[in-house]
């Protein structure tokens, strides 16, 4: 015959649990980082100012990106709509790319996907992940 | 332990008195120890774990708004550390059900002997899941105190307090075993 274990026993048996002391030299090693850190210099800041042109430039190349992608799905999809929305598009680019569209949305992509697999690739071999 | 000390203390540092704060970790070391060591039971992790909080509170010393005492913030700060450490390297644990069979075969009537019963509660803690575990934890530190323990925890009093039910509960369900009748000592 068995009977649950009550509130005030678990209470009572947890309430005691052992108490451990600090090694002696506990108090000496933090104060020893603490020096530490405050002997270190403080980190550099991120460059906001210097990074932000290169980040503007970066975000409109990015939707640029974007809106080409979204011309060459429409395109392909082939609906009738579409290409009427596409033509002055393609009209506007320089003769050199007109017809070639979709391989070059492709390439991009593709050059997309392995850039971000590399910076992954990269951030992950810096932080030891691998 | 004196409210007024830490505060004149943190003062002390932040003005660039590094030294001040000897006094800091000479008031807390050991609760912060005692408390890391409830997280891991591993004295030498737990040292480990109590010298990175303290590190770290001395990096945040200026967050501290005195809207609250020192040691609230320190606990809070600490616990916040033990459970990200915790969750990055767990603490050797087993689980509920193997602690539920009694190991300890010495009493012929399945019960356990005092110390050896104590110990299986203590390790059946350690098998709840995290959530349980840490209010279970930070309650018994604090006392039974729920008010300090959600504050340590950065969770309102109701949540702590149906943790805490819930934790118990899940013990009680998974060790009845513990407490065979031939053994109890109560009417």
């Amino acid at each position: 015959m068995r009977r649950l274990i009550r509130h005030e026993e678990i209470d009572r048996i947890l309430s005691r649990e052992e108490e451990i002391l600090p090694s002696s030299g506990f108090a000496v090693s933090v104060m020893d980082a603490v020096r530490r850190e405050a002997a270190a210099p403080p980190p550099i800041p991120f460059p906001w100012k210097r990074a932000l042109p290169g980040m503007v430039v970066g975000g409109f190349a990015l939707a640029l990106v974007l809106i080409s992608v979204v011309v060459a799905i429409a395109q392909l999809g082939g609906g009738a709509a579409a290409q009427q929305f596409s033509m002055p598009l393609q009209s506007a680019l320089p003769p050199i790319f007109q017809g070639h569209l979709e391989y070059a949305v492709i390439w991009t992509v593709l050059a997309l996907l392995m850039a971000l697999a590399s910076v992954k690739l990269s951030m992950r071999l810096g932080s030891g992940g691998i | 332990m004196s409210a007024s000390d830490d505060q004149a203390d943190v003062e002390r540092v932040l003005a660039g008195e590094i030294s001040a704060y000897e006094g800091i970790v000479g008031r807390w070391q050991g609760p912060l120890i005692n408390l890391a060591y409830r997280f891991c039971h591993d004295r030498g992790r737990a040292e480990e774990m109590a010298q990175e909080a303290f590190l770290r509170a001395y990096r945040g010393l200026g967050q501290w708004r005195k809207d609250a005492v020192f040691s609230t913030w320190l606990f809070a700060l600490a616990t916040n550390l033990y459970r990200s450490e915790l969750r990055r390297i767990p603490a050797r644990t087993v689980s509920l059900e193997d602690i539920a069979e009694p190991q300890d075969v010495r009493a012929s009537d399945g019960g356990l002997e005092d110390h050896d019963r104590d110990l299986a509660v203590r390790r059946a803690v350690f098998a709840l899941p995290a959530k349980y575990r840490e209010a279970l934890i930070l309650f018994y530190f604090h006392d039974m105190d729920v008010t300090t323990a959600a504050r340590s925890l950065g969770l309102p009093e109701g949540t702590v307090k149906a943790r805490l039910f819930r934790g118990r509960e899940i013990l009680r369900s998974k060790l009845p075993q513990l407490l065979a009748v031939p053994r109890l000592k109560e009417a």
